[in-house]
């Protein structure tokens, strides 16, 4: 009645760290494995697998839930009245804690460090099934990180003289955990110190919209992000407040944050943990339209498609509708899985001065995935980008997707403008290095 | 970084350190630096053979790398057991890295060699009283994931040692312990409940919502133990770790619903009654609504949407939309739980239904999903948007959402029925599509709303609705009447992209459909489709009053039929058996006219010798039934062998009923009402002769 275990596959698909299945049958996580593969294999394009596979072959049907990262996947196998979202929950807290320990999360990366992954596994899931401990701050008391295990090391070997001087008594066990569960914060270790004290924001927000046929749009909506980075001493109070709180409704924060205080006075009151965590998530609702679900697209497309058999043209442009420069812009457009071969020209009509109008633009056609992909790596406000190609597909009435898919970066600007307007510790009496940094992208759907 | 953890790990590595320097001088081997890990991960079987020798190393380096190379093994499923004796002598180690393998490799071989694992479990029982919190937590899980019954007491004594800790941490362990010890042996049930009420009484946010879980785990029926505790469990709900908060708000949700009364809804006397208990409970539950982890959200969610008073319940809609942009794969779980909510509550979410539009980069099953919530929150305001809608997602490159989203326009017809038709145009556009999949659906979908609409010719009259959308049909009918101008205004503007002048004019006519549908009998492949039309075109293909080239049957039937029995050998079952029942229908329509009785002869010779059971059995059965209104339908003389053994019996005055003309018409084509509703409710075409 809960998860019943966490396997992890390599890109070809082999199982190269699992949680122990005593109670389970052998072939019970091979069951769940083989599923998975089986499921991928017969997935028709990218991102089609049900993230939720049902198997049922076993007396108890069971589930397994998988998630990717770095080209490997994650999966939790749960059966009996479970709700997947628990699974799904845990397999990105476990996830957030490898990206802690590792930096970057590979096969690699996993093979290398095995061992403690192995730690962490036993620490974060207990044998019953339920999570345990996935506060990355606990654990890091718990289960060292290899980055501190080396330099330990590094440090240590030239002062071999001195050495059995500075031994005391006291064994290495009792040593090494007698540091973890002092804190009183659940989520805070205690006893931090840095010598220079900073937190950093970043606020990230992207947009997610779709654009009708005739070019209204169907909906748009802005979802924020607040990144934090702390570096802080002792036990650092924190009040951040905004100049324009009510541009975010529906959000969610970091267990640290008061609840209450938001509600009452829209202020984020916290004592944050120590490394990087995600504060908030919220919704962008623009001040003055009733509808939260539109906001303008800073970007438009035209698109005449002309369908043919066994293949079709088309001539796509692109204008930004933005003062800022939009950055790696890429226009993703699926063939239909019977397409061959693609074949287009780029030009841009009116760009500025200084800037050479083709060269800022590539398309590729993945024979594989069958998508066809445009990219621009900087949109500025004036002028047009054109695309203009063909494609070929096996099959006389060809079936290509009936949107495009328009990803953008757009540095230092937020949809919001969100504005913060002071972060004042309190309990502490250090100075502090302050930084916010925004950020935003947008993932449009454009309809033809 | 971290002072006191570092004081105490920099003391710890000059000792490691010393002891890397003592290997450099035994074995002279280089020191990397760097973990190495992956050779260990991956090295060659032959190489396990120096663990065993390793492990018994006086080094701790060596036993270190023993422990991972026999963890690699672990990992990739390969027999360790026998290493176990050399691996318990390092239960003791005073390394704790050392040690924390030691553990993970303990635990997971103890359950096959229960006899070796006994020997450990002095050491454990020794660790119980460590001054380390960790130490004390770690060995009472071994000890508790032994699984070996008998030393179960031991266990249990461990256990009921640990649930009186001064470490949450350990406190928590043990109350985990507790669902370990019940599922090995549940005779210790008593016992454990009684450790149970030390662990409720427990302060610490951090170890009281395992408490609660192991409660549910091993005494789900005695909710009655947490009357003492209920007003501190919630007000403790906030301090609660997420995993905690899920199985506690699932645990006191069951609590309200057996314990205390269920809220009087508001009337003209008086206010909303609500009983103080649950309100406390649905206050402290109400700020986690903010919480990051999904399935809190949920479960404050589901406390809501059981508990609270009706006025309160729209405080979810929120919340659960937030879950859809968190990530793919909780888009796609949260989904199906959104599904639940907007059919028995469409009000909540009928403002937002433009969050479920679909993405063509969504997976197919959150399509489909998305697809169902859109039509379980359709209404007379937002039918037009979700039409156009649908007849986008018709372009998908997924076979089974173009099957869904023809289907759902259907099911915009059905559900308000002055749109129906501006759904049969955008039906009958699709006819015309060159993709198989949009046209047999658009078939399918037709077939049962000229049915419908040809039974219940007024559009003002309500069809029944199967029960999950019966609350839906009262709001629609409730705001249909105050709306009708505007609907009719909209239709004569209708903005369609599928639609044609051609169909346009038809699209009002349920036969002019069929008309159209049976010329388009070549282009229409799929066998569910083929059968579709061939039914439509018997049933409705009769006449009166107007003067056509056979009398009685409309002009553009009888080619149907033949075209049908021109590829009768090549058709699937389905349509054999619709071809068999059109052409007995037509007969009987004209049953003097000479080539259709003639073509009729042909398909029923050609049913008596097909492969399949079904369809010799239905041509026998409708020859019988027409054997006394369609003279010659039996064969004449023409056909030899079975023929005239027929003919011979029927001469011979055989036995049975013979049904007049009148009678045989009553049989095949009426009563076919009930043929809408069975595919309503199942989706699937039913098909009768």
């Amino acid at each position: 009645m809960a998860i019943d275990g966490l396997i992890i596959l390599d890109p070809t698909g082999r199982p190269i760290i699992q949680s122990s299945y005593t109670t389970y049958p052998a072939a019970y996580p091979l069951l769940h494995i083989e599923a998975l593969n089986n499921a991928l294999a017969k997935a028709p394009r990218e991102g089609s697998v049900d993230p939720v596979i049902y198997v049922g072959e076993l007396s108890c049907s069971s589930a397994c839930c998988h998630v990717e990262v770095g080209g490997m996947r994650f999966l939790a196998t749960i059966s009996g009245d479970v709700d997947p979202l628990i699974a799904f929950a845990f397999l990105d807290a476990f996830i957030e804690i490898l990206q802690d320990y590792f930096g970057v999360v590979s096969v690699a990366t996993l093979k290398d460090n095995f061992d403690i992954v192995y730690q962490l596994l036993e620490e974060t899931l207990d044998s019953s099934g339920h999570p345990l401990t996935t506060s990355p701050n606990l654990l890091s008391d718990i289960v060292l990180s290899p980055s501190l295990i080396s330099k330990l090391l590094a440090s240590v070997s030239p002062a071999t003289p001195g050495v059995p001087s500075v031994r005391q008594g006291g064994s290495f066990g009792s040593n090494g955990a007698s540091g973890a569960f002092t804190s009183p914060i659940p989520w805070r270790k205690a006893g931090v110190r840095h010598n220079h004290n900073e937190i950093l924001f970043d606020v990230v927000e992207e947009m997610r919209g779709i654009v009708g046929k005739n070019g209204t749009t169907l909906v748009s909506n802005v979802f924020g992000k607040i990144e934090s980075n702390s570096k802080l001493s002792g036990t650092p109070d924190l009040t951040l407040t905004f100049t324009n709180p009510n541009v975010m409704t529906d959000c969610a924060f970091h267990p640290c944050v008061r609840l209450q205080k938001w509600t009452r006075d829209n202020a984020l009151s916290f004592v944050p943990p120590e490394g990087r965590f995600i504060l908030a998530d919220y919704q962008y609702r623009p001040p003055q339209s009733a509808l939260v679900s539109n906001v303008p697209i800073p970007l438009s497309l035209k698109a005449n498609m002309d369908m043919g058999e066994f293949g079709g043209t088309f001539a796509l442009t692109l204008t930004s509708r933005l003062i800022k420069v939009m950055e790696n812009l890429e226009l993703k457009f699926y063939l239909g899985e019977d397409a061959t071969s693609a074949q287009c020209t780029l030009s841009s009509a009116g760009s500025s001065v200084g800037s050479v109008g083709s060269a800022d633009g590539s398309w590729s056609f993945n024979s594989r995935t069958k998508m066809l992909q445009w990219e621009i790596l900087n949109m500025r406000s004036s002028g047009s980008w054109i695309l203009r190609g063909s494609w070929t597909s096996k099959i006389k009435a060809p079936r290509p997707a009936h949107a495009f898919q328009i990803h953008f970066e757009i540095p230092s600007y937020s949809f919001s403008s969100l504005k913060v307007d002071q972060l004042r510790l309190s309990s502490e009496t250090y100075k502090m290095y302050k930084g916010v940094r925004m950020r935003s992208k947008g993932s449009i759907e454009w309809r033809w | 970084m971290d002072g006191i953890n570092l004081n105490a790990l920099s003391e710890n590595a000059t000792r490691l350190g010393m002891r890397i320097q003592e290997t450099i001088a035994e074995h002279t081997r280089d020191l990397s630096l760097t973990r190495g890990g992956s050779s260990l991960f991956d090295m060659a079987d032959d190489k396990a053979k120096n663990i065993t020798k390793q492990l018994e190393s006086s080094s701790d380096r060596e036993k270190l790398d023993a422990m991972k190379r026999l963890i690699a093994l672990i990992s990739k499923n390969r027999p360790v057991s026998s290493y176990f004796p050399a691996v318990v002598k390092n239960v003791a180690s005073p390394n704790l890295e050392l040690r924390k393998l030691v553990y993970i490799y303990l635990l997971r071989c103890a359950p096959s060699e229960p006899d070796l694992a006994l020997l450990s479990i002095n050491t454990f029982q020794r660790d119980l009283a460590d001054p380390s919190p960790l130490i004390r937590a770690m060995a009472l899980r071994v000890l508790s994931g032994i699984r070996v019954p008998t030393v179960a007491t031991i266990v249990l004594m461990a256990v009921r040692k640990s649930a009186a800790d001064p470490s949450p941490y350990v406190r928590k362990a043990a109350a985990l312990a507790v669902i370990k010890v019940y599922k090995v042996d549940q005779a210790h049930h008593p016992t454990l409940l009684d450790i149970m009420t030390t662990l409720l009484r427990d302060r610490s946010p951090l170890s009281l919502g395992t408490a609660v879980l192991a409660l549910d785990t091993i005494a789900p029926s005695r909710l009655d133990l947490l009357h003492v505790h209920f007003r501190r469990l919630c007000r403790a709900l906030p301090d609660i770790d997420a995993w905690g908060q899920v199985d506690v708000l699932r645990v006191l949700v069951r609590y309200v619903r057996t314990m205390l009364p269920k809220p009087v809804p508001a009337n003209e006397r008086q206010g909303e009654e609500v009983d103080k208990d649950l309100k406390l409970l649905l206050a402290c539950a109400e700020p986690l609504f903010m919480n990051k982890n999904p399935a809190v959200v949920l479960a404050v969610a589901r406390a809501f949407y059981y508990l609270a008073p009706s006025s309160m319940l729209s405080k979810i809609s929120a919340p659960l939309l937030r879950l859809l942009s968190v990530s793919r794969e909780v888009e796609r779980v949260a989904l199906a739980y959104l599904l639940v909510v907007a059919r028995s509550h469409p009000v909540l979410f009928i403002t937002s239904h433009n969050r479920f539009l679909v993405r063509v980069d969504d997976a197919e099953q959150v399509k489909r999903r998305k697809i169902s919530v859109l039509l379980a929150l359709c209404t007379v305001d937002n039918h037009q948007t979700l039409l156009r809608e649908f007849m986008d997602y018709a372009q998908d490159t997924d076979d089974s959402v173009v099957g869904d989203a023809i289907h759902a326009i259907g099911r915009i017809a059905s559900l308000v029925p002055s749109s129906t038709p501006q759904c049969l145009t955008a039906l009958m556009g699709m006819i015309n599509s060159k993709q198989d999949t949009i046209v047999s659906n658009a078939v399918l979908v037709l077939k049962s709303l000229v049915q419908n609409q040809l039974l219940t010719p007024s559009s003002t009259s309500t069809t029944t609705l199967p029960t999950p959308f019966s609350s839906q049909q009262a709001l629609l009918t409730s705001s249909i009447p105050s709306l009708t101008p505007s609907i009719s205004t909209s239709l004569s503007a209708a903005p369609l992209s599928f639609t044609s002048t051609e169909s346009t004019s038809v699209a009002q006519a349920p036969l002019s459909i069929i008309a159209q549908l049976a010329q388009r009998i070549d282009d229409i492949r799929h066998p569910h489709a083929r059968a579709c039309v061939l039914w439509l075109v018997g049933q409705y293909g009769s006449v009166t009053g107007t003067k056509t080239a056979v009398e009685g049957v409309a002009d553009w039937a009888p080619d149907v039929l033949r075209k049908a029995a021109r590829s009768f050998n090549t058709e699937a079952s389905l349509v054999k058996l619709q071809t068999l029942t059109l052409a007995a229908k037509l007969i009987l329509l004209a049953p003097t006219h000479r080539i259709l009785v003639l073509l009729a002869q042909y398909v029923f010779t050609l049913a008596r010798y097909d492969e399949d059971w079904d369809v010799r059995d239905r041509a026998r059965m409708l020859r019988t039934l027409l054997v006394g209104a369609v003279t010659g339908i039996m064969g004449s003389n023409d056909e030899e062998g079975i023929g005239e053994n027929w003919n011979k019996e029927e001469q011979a005055g055989r036995p049975g009923v013979v049904l007049r003309r009148e009678q045989v018409t009553r049989v095949l084509f009426e009563g076919k009402t009930g043929t809408i509703e069975e595919e309503l409710v199942a989706g699937e075409c039913v098909f009768e002769f």
